[in-house]
């Protein structure tokens, strides 16, 4: 209840900064309609020499990428910010402040900085999963839906965290980026089909670093009859990095001098 | 001048140095990941369509251009987003105003320091794909391409600096421009063929898309290289990049001129 009343601070501090950057919305709904523009265009153009990819046919593609899509909003919108100020407080000691505050500092790294200005892609986002839904040719369980996108969610989530994987190295590695350049080159998995991913390589994603787990198999969920080994998957691999993440911060706060010591 | 160009360029250099092992496992990941995606995407488009070769490239030659285009890309980018703005939100942007030397010129020198960095290591690349890989049918050693081709990237790369001058520059009118910077990275990687080579666009796109800047700097470089053009139409289209360049160059002076005027010095 405490951590649920600090965070509806976080919100209004949110809220009333973006206010200050008026200007800032329109350009960040227009950055988000280009990407969304540009993700259904890429997959329109594969789709023109192939009938189908990783055994999904256009219209299940089209869901996927408003899975996608979805996920991304969503933790552009609670996480995004947080993630990229989350080495540069290490690297410069500013987590001094956060370790003295009478509340978790992951708590405040991780929730603090909600991006209000991107709640119109949200929107939009949201917009586009249901239209697509919609338009799918089958019938679609409402109990699944409701379950999809709460597995979408968690894809969200999940794509914080396997981020943070890569930035907690700064504890040890003192540079101001941490690996965030080879996540970035990585985390285009999650905008694949799971189905073109073979033997090992499949594997990997869907455990160590789950980036299929993230819109892929919550759409797995969704649309095929066999869920139970789906829904564990998602659940194994979602536990296992958040293991390893809190593992990796609790080791790494052992370690921490912070910048001016 | 030449003296603190050349000090600029190399303090910029060992800054980029300043992190080593950072550096290289970045580099090593990205290199890696980009190809493991583009290999598994390209591979099950192959066996789903049954062809060997679809647009004039097989399964090797998109490994080839996906193993470069990614990295000609990042040349193109040099500092990144935010290189002037951030200077002036926080009115760090005074001193280029009072030191003694071309602001434009002094950019130039940081952001091709990355640039140049990074045109390293795709030539490092180049140089272990002849060497380990013998496909000739995909790329072949040859000297007069591969000047041609960094005739290209480095038309490019100033091409590119001048467009990103211009989405840096609306910070002295706006408060916030980083989306701006996105959409240019978004609209380069699609429109000039990072994401998928441009031959595999519809036609009446691939007419569309010429008349913009984009193909010039990722599509053109890379058709250099692996000899998908012919000498006259590359010619043609590297004097439509210089056009290009001078364009942008000619906007972004304009708009550094009135940027000026209403700059207030004090940041936000």
């Amino acid at each position: 209840m405490r951590y649920f009343r600090l965070y509806l601070y976080f919100l209004r501090f949110a809220f009333s900064r973006a206010m200050e950057f008026r200007v800032d919305f329109f350009f960040r709904v227009l950055m988000d309609g280009v990407f969304y523009i540009t993700q259904f265009f890429f997959f329109n153009i594969i789709y023109l020499h192939t009938p189908a990819l990783g055994g999904w046919d256009d219209a299940q593609m089209k869901l996927f990428i408003s899975s996608f899509i979805f996920v991304d909003a969503f933790y552009m919108t609670f996480f995004a910010n947080n993630s990229w100020w989350f080495p540069i407080s290490i690297n410069r000691g500013d987590l001094d402040y956060y370790l003295t505050r009478p509340a978790s500092s992951f708590f405040f790294l991780s929730f603090k900085e909600f991006a209000a200005n991107s709640l119109l892609n949200l929107v939009l986002a949201c917009s586009i999963l249901i239209y697509h839904l919609s338009l799918y040719p089958s019938q679609l369980s409402e109990f699944k839906i409701f379950f999809y996108v709460l597995f979408l969610m968690n894809g969200a989530f999940l794509y914080y965290m396997t981020f943070l994987i890569f930035l907690l190295t700064v504890f040890w590695s003192q540079s101001p980026r941490g690996f965030s350049d080879v996540f970035y080159a990585a985390e285009k998995v999650f905008q694949r089909p799971d189905g073109i991913f073979q033997n090992y390589f499949r594997r990997f994603f869907i455990t160590i670093l789950p980036f299929s787990i993230m819109a892929s198999f919550p759409l797995r969920f969704l649309l095929e009859d066999n869920i139970l080994p789906v829904i564990s998957q998602i659940v194994g691999a979602s536990f296992f990095i958040y293991t390893v993440v809190f593992f990796l911060w609790k080791k790494g706060l052992r370690d921490y001098s912070s910048a001016s010591s | 001048m030449r003296n603190w160009f050349y000090q600029v360029f190399m303090m910029e250099l060992r800054k980029l140095l300043a992190y080593r092992a950072d550096f290289w496992i970045n580099f090593i990941g990205q290199t890696f990941f980009s190809l493991l995606i583009a290999y598994y995407l390209w591979e099950s488009i192959f066996t789903s369509t049954g062809k060997a070769e679809i647009n004039g490239f097989s399964i090797e030659t998109m490994i080839f251009y996906y193993l470069l285009a990614p990295l000609i890309f990042r040349i193109q980018q040099g500092q990144g987003i935010g290189f002037i703005s951030r200077e002036i939100y926080d009115g760090s942007l005074n001193k280029y105003l009072l030191y003694p030397m071309n602001f434009f010129k002094y950019k130039l020198a940081t952001y091709g320091a990355n640039s140049f960095f990074y045109i390293l290591q795709l030539l490092f690349i180049i140089f272990l794909y002849t060497l380990f890989f013998n496909t000739a049918h995909v790329y072949e050693f040859k000297i007069l391409p591969l000047f041609f081709f960094l005739l290209s990237l480095i038309i490019g790369i100033f091409c590119f600096y001048f467009m990103f001058c211009l989405v840096e520059f609306m910070a002295f009118w706006f408060d916030n421009t980083w989306s701006l910077g996105v959409i240019l990275r978004f609209a380069t990687s699609f429109l000039g063929g990072a994401l998928i080579p441009l031959s595999f666009f519809p036609s009446w796109s691939q007419t569309f898309i010429s008349y913009t800047p984009f193909p010039y700097l990722i599509d053109l470089p890379m058709n250099i290289l692996m000899l998908k053009i012919e000498s006259q139409e590359m010619i043609f289209q590297m004097i439509i990049s210089v056009v290009w360049t001078v364009f942008f160059a000619t906007l972004a002076l304009l708009l550094w001129r009135k940027g000026n005027l209403q700059y207030s010095g004090v940041g936000i």
